[in-house]
């Protein structure tokens, strides 16, 4: 696949109400806000909210799918900017910015369902 | 309560993950990737790696096991209550496959004391059993006071 500069991809994943749960299991990130909705409540979050890290997996999969190899993804970098709550639906758009000595630079924008950017200043680099 | 800039440059002892097929497919389905590369056996074992491998952001996975001491560290004494994960920067290396031994260390590379909170960057670096590099991650948490 030729990566040429311009040239967009997309993706987008719902998130159930148990993926906190079964992302706690799977990376050990237990903290309460994530998987205790009257906590997440309390501490004024409006319930339990989704690890970033998730979120960032999530760009990180569009990425991945759109280039076809897992091993061409050289760098990925985000700012966590609003809270994913269960129910939300992320989604996931690339543009390739810039493509210099065999390295694609893509800019990835990360909104919920209204539109609200969930992960900000989402940057990747992949093998071109 | 300004965590102490003092902190700077502090090191943590490293830790040595066995990277677990089941770890992986386990952890690829948690972030609903369904890619062969990570739970096909036969697509994994014909593919160019020659085995099932770990999705590029299983490298916080691994990488826990050396934010966690962080988090602990009594004399840093981090306020965890007001404490977010604000960034998160990961560059990629060598692919990790089932059955690698990833030797994770980290240490703090800023603190920033601000008027509303304070920023702190932790760098953390992981490698192979072959000694080449398998991800450098930088971990910025912002600690409202």
């Amino acid at each position: 696949m030729a990566i040429e500069k311009g040239q967009t991809f997309n993706g987008s994943e719902k998130v159930d109400k148990y993926r906190p749960i079964y992302y706690a299991g799977a990376s050990g990130d237990f903290n309460p806000i994530h998987i205790d909705p009257e906590f997440g409540k309390m501490v004024g979050l409006g319930g339990a909210i989704l690890q970033g890290l998730c979120t960032l997996a999530f760009a990180s999969k569009t990425v991945t799918d759109w280039a076809g190899d897992p091993g061409k993804l050289k760098r990925l970098k985000c700012r966590f900017s609003a809270p994913v709550l269960m129910e939300d639906t992320i989604s996931v758009q690339g543009t390739v910015t810039d493509v210099q000595s065999g390295r694609a630079r893509v800019e990835l924008r990360v909104v919920n369902q209204q539109g609200v950017e969930v992960l900000q200043k989402v940057e990747a680099e992949v093998e071109a | 309560m300004a965590i102490d800039t003092k902190f700077i440059g502090k090191t943590y002892p490293s830790y040595t993950y066995e990277v677990g097929r089941e770890k992986i497919k386990e952890y690829a389905k948690a972030i609903k990737n369904f890619d062969p590369h990570y739970l096909d056996d036969d697509f994994a074992a014909k593919s160019k790696y020659g085995a099932i491998i770990a999705p590029p952001t299983f490298a916080v996975v691994f990488g826990a096991y050396l934010i966690e001491p962080v988090f602990n560290d009594r004399d840093l004494n981090l306020n965890m209550a007001m404490l977010v994960h604000g960034e998160q920067e990961l560059e990629f290396f060598e692919v990790v496959k089932a059955g690698d031994a990833v030797t994770t260390g980290a240490k703090i590379i800023s603190i920033q004391n601000k008027e509303k909170l304070d920023v702190i960057a932790v760098e953390v670096q992981s490698r192979n059993q072959h000694g080449r590099d398998v991800c450098r991650g930088i971990y910025t948490f912002v600690v409202r006071k």
